[in-house]
Order: C-alpha cells, then sequence, then structure tokens
C-alpha cells in the first residue's frame, strides 16, 4: 500500500496552454538570471523577456488552425481562434512595454529592476490565460494572477507617486476581486457549475430569468467593468493611470483591457447568452456612464496622463456600446475597437514617455506647448495617436467607432449610438486642444528640460518603437480590410 | 452509540488527558535529573524517591501562589492566553494512536481517542492555534518585553510550522494516507525514519522550535527579554504555559514516534497482546524526549537572527527538495518494478552525501559572516 | 428537529453573535478573536455537512495563519490597537450596506433554495474525494494557483526590499 498511484489521470491536452507556459518559463529563467547572475544586464533581461514573447506569439499561432478539441484541461481552456487573436494582440502590447520599459529604465535615471521583465511577462500570462479562460474559476486566477503583476509593476520605482497609486489599485483592485468572486459563487449556486459551456446549457431553455444568475451576474459585471475602467468603476483609473511609470502605463491600460473584455465576452456571450435580454441593459449602462463621465472628465484634466486615463475610461465604454450587440456582430466590433484602442493608447502613452524626460518631469499638458518645434517626430506621432483617439478620420479609431456605433445600432440600441457620438464631438476638444498647443504656440523659453536629452541614441530607439503602434493606427485607418477577415473567424466562439 | 460507547469514550478521554499530565510531571523530573547529571550534579532529590514528585510539589506551591493581573493588563485577553496555549497539546494527542486496542464489553476498544480521517491537518491545526497562547499573552500583558517576546516568538513559530508541514507533506505522499493510523498500518515492515530520513530531521528541529525548547527558545531569551512572553504570569497561569509547553513537547514526541518510528509497532511476545504495542509507543516516546533533553542540555541558545536564516534559508527550502524528491519517486511508473523506500532511502543517503561533501571546504575562499543590521 | 439542526442552530447562533461582535468591538484584537470564533464557526458548519477536509482546512487556514497574521502585523508595526481607534464618521453607511447585502442574500437564498424544497443529500467529502476532484477537474486553476502565489511572492518582495544604498 505504500505509495500507490491511483489516481487515474485525466487525458491531459496541454497544447492550448502552451503559449502561457512559455510566459511562465521565460518569467522563470529571468528571475533565475536575475537571483544567479553576477551582475545583470538590462538587455539580457529585455532578450529573455522579448523571446518568450515572441516564442509565446508563435506557438498562438500554430493553435490558430488547431483542430483538436474545442476545450481541454477539463473544460477549463478554451482552444479556438478568439482566444489565438486576442492572445497575439495581448503579446504584441507585452513586447511593445517590453521595449519601451528598457527605454524608461535606460533613460529615467530610476534604477533598473530585474523583476520588470518577470513582472511584466507573469501579468501578460495571466492576461493571455484569461481570454482563453473557460471556467470562471481560472478566469478568477488570471485576473488576479495579471493584478497583482500590475500592481507591483506600478509601484516599481519606489516614488512617491507609485507608491501611492500600487496602493490605490491593490485596495480598490481587492475590493474588486472580491464582488468577481461572489459573482462566481452566486453564478454556481445558480448553475451548478463553473464552467461557462456547462453555465451557458444550465441557464438555456429556463424560460424566466433565475435572481441568483442575474445576480452572479452583476457582480461579476462589476468586478469587469472594474478591471476595464467602466464608469461607474473607474475611479482608480486617473490616479494609477497617472503615478503609475509611463511605459508600465502603456501596457497595462492597453492589456488590461484587452484581457478583460476578452474574458468578458465569453462570459457575455457564451456562459450568460441565454440572458442577454437582462445583461443587455446593464451594459448599455455602463456604455452610455463611460463615454459621458470619460469624455467629460477629460476636458478638465491639466495633466497629460490623467486626460489619457479619462480618455481611456470613454474608449471602455464605448467597446461596451459595441458589445451591447450580442453575439458574433458585437464580437467583431469589440475586436477590431481593441485592436485599434491597444495601437493608438500604446503609441499615445509611449509619446508621452518620450516626452517627459527623466524623473517623469513634464507630464502637464503646458509642457506640449511648441513641442512641434523642439521635437517634431514626438508631435507628428503625438497628433496621429490623438486623432486616432478623438476617433477622425484617416486612422483606426474612426473605422472603430464607426463599427460599435453601427453595431449598437443594429441591434436596435440606437440612443446608445448617440449618446456615443454626441460625446465623440465633445472629446474631440480636449485632444484637439493638446493639437494646437503643439504646433500653433511657441515654446516656453524658460523651460529648461526641453533641451535636456539623455543621448539622442535613447531618444531615437525610444521614438522607433513607436512606429509599431504609429504604422498599426495608420494602416488599420486606412485598409481595415486586412483585418476584417481575421476578426471575422476569431469572432466564433467555440465551446 | 449506545451508553456503553459514550461511557468508554469518556473514560478514555479521561485517561489520555490524565495520563498525559502524569507523563509531563515525570518528564519534568526526568529532564532536571538527566541535565543535572549533563553537569554532575544530583538534581532534584528532596520531594519522594530521588525527588520524582518534585514537580507535583512545584505545581502544588504554583496552585497556591497568588495569580496577579498587571495595572494595564487586557484582563480577559490575559486570562484566556493560557488556556489557549495548554490545550493544543492535549488536543493534537487525542487522534495518535498509542496501541493496537484490546476488545472490553464484547466491543473494540482502540488505545486512540479519535481516527480522524485526517489527523495529520488536525496536528497543523493545533500547532497553529497554539501560537494563539503566545501572541495573545504578550499582547495582554500590556508590557515591552513580553511584546518583544511575542513578536519573536510567534515569528519564529511561522516559520518553523511551515517547515513542519513539508516534512509532513512527504511523509504522508509517501504513505499515501492522512490518518496516523493508516500511516502506523503502512511501516509495518520499515519505518517511515529509514526512506524518510530528512524528513525526519526537519521534523524535529521543527518540533524544537514550535514548542520554543531550548536551543530555539528565543521567545523567553531570559538574558534579553526577562522571560519572553510570560513574563508578567504567575501563579496558576505560568503554571498552564508551563504545562502546556511540556505537553505539546510530548505530543510532538509522540507524533514523531508515529509518523516516523513506526508508532506502536515493536516485536511482542504472545501474552497480554494490547500491552506490548503501549510499551513499545511508551519506550519510544521517551525515546525522543531523552534526545529532546540531550540537545536542550548541549547545545547554546541560537541567535535571533541565525535562528530566521535557519528556518527560512535551510530548512524550507531542504524541506521542499525533499517534497520534490519524494513525489518523483512516488510516481515512478510501476512498470520498473522499484521498491519506493529503497529508491527513497538511496535517495536520502545521497542528498545527505550531497549536503556532507557541500559543507566539505574545497575550492571556496572563506566567506565574511553577514553582519545583522 | 434532528441531532444536527440543533447544533447548525447553536453553530449558527454563536457565529453570527462573535460576527457582530468582530464590527462592534472596540478594540483590534478583541475584533480579531472574535473573527477566530466566527471562522471556527464556519469551519463548524462544514463539518457538521460531513466535509471534513474542508472543514479542518478552513480552520487551519484562516484560524490557524490568517488571523495570526493579523496580529502578528498589528504587533510588528505598531498599529494603533488601544479602544476608541476603530470608530468612524461611516458607520451608518456600512449598516445599510451590510442590512442591504444580507436582505438580497436572505431573499435570494429562500428563493433559490425554498424551505419546502426537497432536503439536498448530504455529501460526505472524504479527503480522497476532494483529491481527485481537485486534480482531475481543477488541475489547472490547482496549477493557476501555484503561479497566483508565486506572483504575489515576488511582488510583495519587490515591495518590501529595500535597495542597497537606500
Amino acid at each position: 500500500m505504500i505509495g500507490q498511484a491511483v489516481l487515474p489521470t485525466p487525458e491531459l491536452v496541454f497544447e492550448p496552454l502552451l503559449p502561457e507556459l512559455v510566459l511562465v518559463v521565460f518569467a522563470m529563467a529571468g528571475l533565475l538570471y536575475e537571483a544567479l547572475a553576477k551582475r545583470t544586464e538590462a538587455v539580457v533581461h529585455l532578450s529573455i523577456g522579448l523571446v518568450g514573447v515572441v516564442l509565446a506569439g508563435g506557438t498562438s499561432l500554430w493553435l490558430w488552425d488547431w483542430d483538436g478539441p474545442a476545450t481541454v484541461l477539463g473544460d477549463a481552456v478554451s482552444a479556438d481562434r478568439f482566444a489565438v487573436l486576442a492572445r497575439l494582440l495581448l503579446l504584441v502590447v507585452a513586447a511593445l512595454g517590453l521595449l519601451l520599459g528598457h527605454q524608461y529604465f535606460a533613460r529615467s535615471g530610476d534604477e533598473q529592476r530585474g523583476e520588470f521583465t518577470p513582472l511584466l511577462l507573469f501579468a501578460t500570462s495571466g492576461m493571455t490565460l484569461i481570454v482563453a479562460s473557460a471556467d470562471l474559476i481560472l478566469t478568477f486566477l488570471a485576473l488576479e494572477i495579471l493584478s497583482l503583476a500590475l500592481y507591483v509593476l506600478t509601484g516599481l520605482t519606489g516614488r512617491r507617486a507609485a507608491n501611492e497609486a500600487a496602493m490605490k489599485y491593490f485596495l480598490l483592485g481587492a475590493f474588486s476581486s472580491a464582488f468577481f468572486l461572489y459573482g462566481v459563487a452566486m453564478a454556481y449556486g445558480a448553475t451548478g457549475t463553473t464552467k461557462i459551456a456547462a453555465m451557458a446549457l444550465a441557464l438555456t431553455g429556463t424560460g424566466e430569468a433565475q435572481a441568483l444568475a442575474v445576480l452572479g451576474f452583476a457582480l461579476l459585471a462589476v468586478g469587469f467593468a472594474f478591471k476595464v475602467s467602466a464608469a461607474p468603476f473607474h475611479m482608480w483609473t486617473p490616479d494609477v493611470y497617472q503615478g503609475a511609470p509611463t511605459p508600465i502605463t502603456a501596457f497595462m491600460s492597453a492589456a488590461t483591457k484587452v484581457a478583460a473584455f476578452g474574458a468578458l465576452i465569453r462570459v457575455l456571450d457564451v456562459a450568460f447568452q441565454a440572458l442577454a435580454w437582462d445583461w443587455a441593459p446593464v451594459v448599455w449602462g455602463l456604455a452610455a456612464a463611460s463615454v459621458v463621465i470619460g469624455s467629460i472628465l477629460a476636458i478638465a484634466q491639466t495633466n497629460v496622463k490623467r486626460m489619457l486615463a479619462y480618455s481611456s475610461i470613454a474608449h471602455a465604454g464605448f467597446i461596451l456600446t459595441g458589445l451591447t450587440a450580442a453575439g458574433s456582430a458585437g464580437i467583431r466590433a469589440a475586436m477590431f475597437y481593441l485592436v485599434a484602442y491597444a495601437a493608438m493608447t500604446v503609441g499615445a502613452f509611449g509619446t508621452v514617455m518620450v516626452v517627459s524626460g527623466r524623473g517623469e518631469k513634464r507630464t502637464r499638458i503646458g509642457d506640449y506647448t511648441g513641442l512641434a518645434r523642439t521635437n517634431p517626430i514626438a508631435a507628428a506621432l503625438m497628433t496621429l495617436f490623438l486623432l486616432s483617439l478623438a476617433g477622425i478620420p484617416p486612422t483606426a479609431g474612426f473605422i472603430a467607432k464607426v463599427n460599435v456605433f453601427s453595431a449598437a445600432i443594429d441591434a436596435g440600441y440606437w440612443v446608445l449610438a448617440l449618446i456615443g457620438v454626441v460625446t465623440s464631438v465633445a472629446a474631440a476638444f480636449f485632444y484637439l486642444r493638446v493639437i494646437v498647443l503643439m504646433y500653433m504656440q511657441e515654446p516656453e523659453p524658460a523651460a529648461p528640460s526641453l533641451t535636456e536629452k539623455v543621448g539622442i541614441g535613447a531618444e531615437n530607439s525610444a521614438t522607433a518603437i513607436l512606429a509599431i503602434p504609429a504604422a498599426a493606427t495608420l494602416l488599420l485607418g486606412v485598409f481595415p480590410g486586412v483585418i476584417v477577415g481575421i476578426i471575422r473567424d476569431a469572432s466564433v466562439l467555440r465551446w | 452509540m449506545d451508553w456503553l460507547d459514550w461511557l468508554l469514550l469518556v473514560a478514555r478521554i479521561v485517561l489520555v488527558f490524565f495520563g498525559l499530565l502524569i507523563s509531563v510531571l515525570l518528564y519534568i523530573w526526568f529532564e532536571r535529573k538527566v541535565i543535572a547529571d549533563l553537569q554532575t550534579r544530583k538534581g532534584p532529590m528532596r520531594a519522594g524517591p530521588r525527588g520524582i514528585l518534585v514537580t507535583l510539589a512545584d505545581g502544588i506551591k504554583l496552585f497556591f501562589k497568588e495569580g496577579i493581573v498587571p495595572t494595564n493588563a487586557d484582563r480577559r485577553v490575559y486570562l484566556l492566553a493560557p488556556v489557549l496555549a495548554m490545550f493544543p497539546g492535549f488536543l493534537a494527542f487525542s487522534t495518535i494512536p498509542f496501541g493496537t486496542g484490546t476488545t472490553l464489553f464484547g466491543r473494540k476498544i482502540p488505545f486512540q481517542l479519535v481516527d480522524l480521517d485526517i489527523g495529520i491537518l488536525w496536528v497543523l491545526a493545533m500547532t497553529s492555534i497554539a501560537v494563539y497562547g503566545v501572541v495573545l499573552a504578550g499582547w495582554a500583558s500590556g508590557s515591552n518585553y513580553p511584546l518583544l517576546g511575542a513578536v519573536r516568538s510567534t515569528a519564529q513559530m511561522i516559520s518553523y510550522e511551515v517547515a513542519m508541514g513539508l516534512s509532513l507533506v512527504a511523509v504522508l505522499m509517501y504513505s499515501g494516507h492522512l490518518s496516523f493510523s493508516e500511516i502506523v498500518a503502512a511501516q509495518d515492515r520499515v519505518w517511515n525514519v529509514v526512506p524518510m530520513f530528512p524528513a525526519f530531521v526537519v521534523y524535529l528541529i521543527c518540533g524544537i522550535a514550535e514548542t520554543n525548547r531550548p536551543p530555539f527558545d528565543l521567545a523567553e531569551a531570559e538574558t534579553e527579554l526577562v522571560a519572553g512572553f510570560h513574563t508578567e504570569y504567575s501563579g496558576i497561569t505560568f503554571a498552564m504555559f508551563f504545562l502546556g509547553e511540556y505537553v505539546s513537547t510530548v505530543t510532538v514526541a509522540a507524533i514523531g514516534v508515529t509518523l516516523f518510528l513506526g508508532g506502536w509497532r515493536g516485536p511482542a511476545p504472545d501474552f497480554l497482546p494490547a500491552l506490548w504495542p503501549f510499551l513499545w509507543f511508551l519506550l519510544k516516546v521517551t525515546l525522543v524526549i531523552y534526545l529532546f533533553v540531550l540537545i536542550r542540555g548541549t547545545l547554546p541558545r541560537v541567535r535571533y537572527d541565525r535562528l530566521m536564516a535557519f528556518g527560512w534559508k535551510v530548512l524550507i527550502p531542504f524541506g521542499l527538495v525533499w517534497v520534490l524528491i519524494t513525489g518523483a519517486i512516488v510516481v515512478l511508473p510501476a512498470e520498473l518494478e522499484l521498491d519506493r523506500g529503497t529508491v527513497l532511502t538511496w535517495a536520502a543517503i545521497a542528498l545527505g552525501a550531497t549536503l556532507l561533501l557541500s559543507f566539505l571546504p574545497i575550492g571556496r575562499s572563506q566567506r565574511r559572516e553577514e553582519v545583522p543590521r | 428537529m434532528t441531532a444536527q439542526e440543533y447544533a447548525f442552530a447553536v453553530i449558527a447562533a454563536v457565529g453570527s453573535i462573535s460576527a457582530i461582535a468582530v464590527v462592534t468591538a472596540r478594540n483590534v484584537v478583541h475584533a480579531a478573536l472574535y473573527l477566530v470564533v466566527a471562522l471556527l464557526s464556519v469551519g463548524a458548519t462544514f463539518l457538521l455537512l460531513g466535509a471534513e477536509f474542508a472543514g479542518w482546512v478552513q480552520i487551519l487556514i484562516y484560524v490557524g495563519a490568517i488571523v495570526i497574521l493579523f496580529l502578528f502585523g498589528l504587533m510588528l508595526t505598531k498599529a494603533p490597537i488601544g479602544r476608541d481607534t476603530l470608530d468612524n464618521t461611516h458607520r451608518w453607511v456600512g449598516l445599510l450596506v451590510a442590512a442591504g447585502v444580507f436582505a438580497g442574500l436572505a431573499f435570494l437564498i429562500q428563493d433559490a433554495f425554498p424551505l419546502d424544497a426537497e432536503p439536498f443529500e448530504v455529501f460526505h467529502g472524504s479527503t480522497s474525494v476532494v483529491g481527485e476532484s481537485m486534480f482531475r477537474d481543477f488541475v489547472l486553476p490547482f496549477e493557476a494557483i501555484s503561479f497566483l502565489l508565486l506572483a504575489a511572492l515576488i511582488g510583495a518582495i519587490v515591495l518590501a526590499r529595500k535597495d542597497e544604498g537606500n
């Protein structure tokens, strides 16, 4: 009776989990390198991170043609193309985050922290896991993995503002996680399962809505709304986006939204699809509140990072607008918006990083006065990203907005679309204000930090990184067709 | 269960309780005698033959002393703490089988209070509850030395609990059971101490640290902290701490015997089949306690930062490595037809040899001692 | 009522009273001790339902580890642990929210499991059943938890560590 292996092992099909495994392995490699090497080089950390991300991307691509079972590992992981596309998007954002972070630590004067790469990879693995998760327990765990890593990344530099931001993020995040978990418990109470496929089956054909299931969904929605920073659960966003080191803000503003929306889409369109009539008003309300609050409050901001944070709240609202349309139409609109949003927001924050200089001294909107003279490339990039965020053609933001509005109108929510259009116009004001400052006014002569440069090489390579999101923003605006087919393939959830 | 079952259960509870009390009385006398012997003294001689009743006399003295509650103390918590310190030791003992059992009035009477399905978890729960006594005593006394002692002691107990848990995990992975009676039953051929020797060592060290015994008695380091967390206690409340500590020691020894030394197993002649296992159990527990006493009598107290460093940087990694090795060997494919105990024994020997080699000063410069800040 | 129901009544009463005492206690350490009693009653409820493993793990983790760490943290950080440091002006809001949550939950639970419904068969979850379920149906969440803990551990170290020279 000694050491018997009585447990019959379930069939382990782990290939659909390869991207996460790769990321975790490289995160650990980074940790070991930091722990064991006598002298650590930032470049080695960067290479470990990039190789991990690229390999994870390669395995994700390979999964595009996966013909195995739709869900594996005890129905906990989906192997559909939706997961692949969301993963690829996340991995691109992660690679940009790594590159920007490397530049940031090289030039900001903050000490390079060996934990940066592993933590970012951990956050990414949580994000890629959550978009593939088909089990609410796993969704919760992935949400926690990405959140914990992000809390720490936020406070990584140990500056006062960063620490405060990390603390706020952590406290409110823990609170929202509790809501989420309670929602999982309620949903389990209503359906007797945490697997979203089984949940969908349990809820189909029940006829009338079950109070427990609706409450469960409401609590889950609170958790998701917090993570995507949708109003009225957006309170943390401005403080955290402002306080966190800018490359990390760039990473998390884009990647967290992709991840949380990916998971939300599965919950809405698989688990609770039978209750679409019950959840649509909730999504409607969140969307309307987010676009209005985000756009109006952004006008009053004097700090660029804070302004972009409010803008990201508004964009969460636009994505939710698309999601009011249940099923594939809503997923297509939301996915396109996420791709466009990821490109333009990473780009915008990346430009802020380039402009802000050592110790992030120059993040006020006033600091952008006359930027076109002092740093024309940065000014041009910023203009492109801001135009796209405002939704002005020929940028990705325009096409994305058209998509979500038409999805909402097709689903019959034209009031919401109207609110979106009106707030978009209002929002254009504060984006254009920055552009006007950059191009139409002379730089303040008394600003000494304008001329302070850490080295032309570092400046240029940081700008070079931003060519990627800039190209994507333009390309998607001019030829949106390049990605429409892919998104159509990916918009079918398999379960 | 009818009334007779209940009666027998109550009888067993009472017997175990008083048995433990008596064993503590004897153990304290035994400890004082052995230490006296180590120091070429005679030890207690007055009360009873060769001083065997000395603890009883001490107990009576403490019982009649005035119990003082300090002015600053939080009265209720102050009085609750010694109770919490005393009972976990007794409760943890309740799952340990101390014999094969016998038949009385046509019923089978196991020599074990309750055979919990999850004995090891129960023991871990009890050891962690024992920490409350220390924390609360230190806090409720309303004075600085006890608070410091409590903080130290809590940190120590929490840290060593982790390593102890790891050693227990290895044993339960190897034997495939959480219940003590099953674990003893699984040791019918070889005692666990042979294949599980590394876990045994970790367990013993952690057991000493968990019970705050020297050389890990930092909680009451009298040279630094007067008497640590129980500085303010006197009379009966102090006696309860004292008793709790010694009961815990007996329990730790008994658990060690059960998990590693075959429990009540031993060669037995044919007559009185119920007696011999019990005697074997007693003998083994006494030997383990003798080891504890010898350690106390010979080793100096460890400095606090080294204590924590040892726990976190040596014991826990070591425990983890052993859990890893055990796990790997336990799931070896059956086709290999290897005896897992044998493989584990060799693995233990290899691990020990590696450790010994790493201690040899070969090709290693003298590293400077880290100075605590 | 069966013996089990009597036992549940006692446990529930003790748990509820101590839960209320947690929030009304004027002293953090007392509140923590009431929390211990409340958590013990939760563990006891599990035991009553035959879920031995879950019950003991509940006690081991919450009582044995988490509350101990609360107390330890209180002592280490020299947080104000005297009287009257816990109160604030939001207590009525808190009471309102708690009452609302209670009402909502009570309604939902009686809606989902009416009193006259068929009683559930008590699930006697032996340890091996729990283990099989964990390593067969929930093997991936189980692994994910270890990465979660690893990330938390690294995070805690990063935030707590003082760099040399600072």
